[in-house]
């Protein structure tokens, strides 16, 4: 191995430290423009009137960008998944949440572009707004998103992501105790130091150069083609350095924009978020509201888990579904367990979209999953370490999503780490490896997973 | 050569006395002057546009800077930064290490931190506990020219007076005790000021417990738990009313104690 | 008014209360310092002036009338680095890079006024600097071996020492 265990060195590492490194709004263009966005002040609202003329009549205001310049205003940019588009570039006939873009004004200097930006004559028509993903299911809930208020296209045109497996009631019946818990992990905010920004330039061979802070270059290009209705040979998208993103700058949030205003001013224009819009305004890690209850005896084995997931996408799908799939894929976490009743949602609130950060998906269910094992201890009165490498994936064993382990590795990372902070374990827990089970290691609601687990 | 893009109103006249008259001068009555001290408080707010004065006033260089002694007596100039305070003795001193962190110390000012407005999601102007532990007075100029009165009268009129000097006579004893910050960039939620004159009296102060700095004088007898008589506390982003009605008394008794056991 | 920014002295036409930082990076198109919230509020805009680390958006430009500035761009040059950007680059203390030309300012000045290995003093000097990147235990590493004095070795760490590409024919 020429890589692992030896120092290689950061492409970047000598230009950061000597300011060299180019981020985005560190591109300097002559005669570039400043770009400001009128925002909705509120979370779920129709819109009676929007009137830019005021603005657009002022002098060193050079375009204006509303829905109706968009080629196609609604792109699904997972479709490829099979996820239906559901959100404007530009809000048309509602907004449905506080801080969604209505219009874009490109000006001389961004005082007049903000200035231009309090000069559109805009309308609104306030709406109830649903802020509580546990509401969302009630009959008197506000109508949100045009399906209604949860997401209706997983496989088959399911309304939810959903797993069984083996017999849960059986499960139930046979458990000595049902312990329950409810993990609410709140939103959070990427906050990378550099804000959402792009610049774009009109190139006289009638091409775009698109500076972008993009996670996803590749990605990026597809979605703002796509928008565009131009084949990809008409972009050229620069990206390369990003000042954190975290996940938090793969939604293409502000290239499409820039572009629809270079191309109708015909000039360069850079839009930077400021550190309010990027907290107020930008997409989070998605809150999560999970209830688990796992049928348990009172030697520590979980016969069986049954789980609701509520994922809060925000007011549009973005790639929820995708995150929630995943989600659903490590529900049982490290560990094995054969019954399994699994529902998940996707449901729309009036709140910033959500979207990918570290893990997206995973982070939030791992976190249910290992504080709910604790809990399950501490119920039981067991040892915490000793009741996760009972059951712990083994050779053989499989994932809620059909996954055969082949080579598990949780047996011997929590031998690990009991040994690094001192924690005795009993004999046979030290000798444990993960070879499929035998002995007092194969329990009889386990046997029949064992002996086939394609069948599962 | 490109300008700056974020150009601030044209129209705003920025004014640089060169001495306290200059500056006393140019303040007029106070109105429509936005006045800059170190602008760790009010530079974003014309960045962000949500001032837009006519004129402002920059007292960088006009004299008002400096610490001086004349006996007991503590004179700290309006433009004194706080980074100069931090060696003072309590209660000042720690209030004075306690906010921001070197960078924001070495720029803000005392007057700056004294006339700083509402913070509606945090408390504004740490050192209002501290002086008026010590029985501040302050110089100031405005409206019916130059006048000294306490510090609680000054502050309801601290946005219409421009602040020149502050003074006070050293405490025999004092004492500090804060809320701990999240971060350095975080206000502090709650705290404490405590100073003890040579002739036994005590007086005591919070900020984070209103809207502004304030005395505790219910608790100045030594009953720590009798402060919540005189304060109103309001939720914010930082901390709610009922947890700041609940750390007020401990941060109380830990002044107290601290200025009993003092020599 | 003028401004001296890395020993260089230039006339400044932006309006007196501008920011520094905007007349850094948008009239003099010194971009090394960032602008991470204009508020004051994560330290990637952060100079030094006359010695003192300062905030450069908070710094109305007429306070810098007379001063010595000195920008990440100051501080050395690739082919020339100082000991506190050696440290960084070997270290790995820059991620992203969007905070460090603040860390390292904020730790030149520490340094220079005679900071020490101290972790705590350290993480006091650089407290106002945020960083969502690291976790900065590289940071405070990388700023520790500077002020203690550490060589570096990168031949293995600073790409360009070895694979600079270079003209001229075959052997």
């Amino acid at each position: 191995m020429k890589v692992v265990g030896a120092r290689i060195p950061r492409y970047d590492g000598v230009a950061h430290v000597t300011g060299r490194t180019t981020y985005v709004d560190d591109v300097r263009i002559p005669g570039t423009l400043w770009v400001k966005a009128l925002r909705s002040p509120h979370h779920n609202a129709g819109i009676t009137k929007l009137d830019t003329s005021a603005a657009e009549a002022m002098p060193g205001v050079h375009a204006v960008v509303t829905w109706e310049d968009v080629p196609l205003l609604e792109y699904g940019h997972l479709s490829a998944l099979g996820i239906p588009a559901d959100e404007p570039l530009l809000a048309k006939d509602e907004v449905r949440y506080k801080g969604q873009p209505i219009a874009l004004v490109a000006a001389d200097t961004e005082e007049l572009a903000a200035e231009a930006v309090d000069r559109i004559d805009i309308g609104f028509e306030e709406r109830p707004a649903l802020l509580d993903v546990r509401k969302a299911f009630d009959a008197d809930a506000p109508e949100i998103h045009v399906e209604g208020n949860w997401y209706k296209h997983f496989e088959n045109e399911m309304d939810r992501r959903q797993i069984r497996r083996g017999d849960i009631a059986k499960a139930w019946e046979q458990a000595d105790t049902i312990v329950q818990g409810v993990y609410r992990p709140a939103a959070i905010e990427h906050a990378p130091i550099e804000t959402q920004v792009c610049q774009v330039v009109p190139e006289p061979s009638g091409r775009l150069t698109i500076y972008s802070c993009t996670q996803a270059l590749y990605f990026s290009l597809g979605v703002v083609a796509a928008h565009l209705q131009v084949p990809l040979n008409k972009l050229k998208v620069v990206g390369g350095t990003t000042g954190g993103g975290f996940g938090g700058k793969v939604d293409t949030a502000t290239e499409t924009m820039c572009c629809l205003l270079a191309m109708k001013s015909g000039k360069p224009v850079k839009w930077r978020w400021t550190r309010e819009e990027e907290f107020l305004c930008s997409s989070t890690r998605a809150p999560w509201h999970m209830e688990i209850a796992d049928a348990v005896t009172k030697d520590g084995w979980i016969l069986g888990r049954k789980m609701l997931t509520l994922h809060d996408a925000g007011a549009y799908s973005r790639f929820s579904p995708y995150g929630l799939t995943k989600h659903s894929f490590h529900h049982t976490g490290a560990y094995t367990i054969p019954n399994l009743e699994f529902d998940g949602y996707v449901v729309y609130t009036n709140r910033v979209p959500t979207t990918a950060m570290r893990g997206f998906g995973v982070t939030s269910v791992s976190f249910a999953v290992e504080t709910h094992m604790s809990r399950i201890a501490d119920l039981l009165e067991l040892d915490p370490i000793e009741i996760r490498l009972k059951n712990a994936n083994r050779i053989g064993d499989t994932s809620p999503n059909g996954i055969v382990y082949t080579d598990p590795s949780t047996v011997a990372t929590i031998q690990t780490i009991a040994e690094a902070i001192g924690h005795e374990l009993p004999a046979d827990y030290r000798t444990m490896t993960s070879e499929p089970r035998t002995g007092e290691w194969l329990p009889e609601h386990l046997v029949a997973q064992t002996a086939n687990p394609e069948d599962h | 050569m490109a300008t700056a893009s974020l150009a601030l109103s044209e129209a705003t006249e920025v004014l640089r006395p060169a001495s306290e008259d200059e500056a006393v001068e140019a303040y007029g009555d106070g109105t429509d002057i936005l006045v800059i001290g170190g602008g760790t408080i009010v530079v974003p707010d014309l960045t962000y546009r949500r001032v837009q004065p006519k004129r402002a006033l920059l007292l960088k260089d006009a004299g008002l800077a400096g610490v001086s002694r004349d006996g007991s007596r503590v004179t700290i100039g309006a433009a004194t930064t706080i980074a100069e305070l931090v060696d003072l003795p309590a209660p000042i001193g720690p209030c004075a290490a306690n906010i921001g962190d070197r960078e924001i110390r070495g720029a803000g000012t005392v007057g700056g931190n004294l006339c700083a407005g509402e913070g509606y999601e945090a408390p504004r102007g740490d050192l209002q506990g501290a002086l008026l532990a010590v029985g501040a007075t302050v110089r100031s100029a405005g409206a019916g020219g130059i006048t000294e009165e306490p510090l609680e009268d000054y502050l309801e009129q601290r946005r219409s007076r421009l602040a020149l000097s502050v003074s006070y006579d050293e405490p025999v004893a004092g004492a500090f005790a804060a809320l701990d910050r999240p971060h350095t960039h975080d206000y502090t939620a709650l705290a404490v000021s405590g100073a003890r004159a040579a002739d036994g009296t005590i007086r005591l102060a919070a900020t984070g417990a209103g809207w502004w700095g304030q005395r505790l004088p219910s608790a100045e007898g030594g009953d720590a738990e009798a402060a919540l008589r005189d304060v109103e506390p309001h939720d914010d982003a930082l901390a709610s009313a009922w947890y700041r009605k609940k750390v007020l008394p401990v941060l109380v008794r830990r002044v107290l104690d601290e200025l009993k056991g003092a020599a | 008014m003028n401004l001296t920014v890395n020993g260089a002295t230039h006339e400044i036409e932006s309006g007196l209360l501008t920011p520094l930082l905007d007349v850094l990076r948008e009239e003099l198109g010194i971009t090394g310092p960032k602008a991470g919230c204009h508020q004051g509020g994560c330290g990637a805009c952060t100079v030094i002036v006359d010695g003192e680390p300062r905030r450069s958006c908070l710094m109305p430009v007429a306070h810098a009338d007379g001063a010595e500035i000195t920008t990440v761009e100051g501080l050395g040059a690739p082919e020339d680095l100082s000991p506190i950007q050696q440290a960084f680059v070997h270290h790995y203390a820059a991620q992203c890079g969007f905070c460090t030309s603040g860390m390292m300012l904020a730790a030149q000045a520490f340094i220079d006024r005679g900071g020490t290995d101290d972790k705590e003093a350290i993480q006091d000097a650089l407290a106002g600097h945020v960083c969502r990147c690291t976790g900065y235990s590289k940071i405070v590493e990388a700023v520790a071996a500077a002020a203690r004095g550490d060589e570096f070795d990168l031949s293995e760490t600073a790409v360009g020492k070895y694979t600079t590409m270079t003209t001229g024919g075959a052997e």
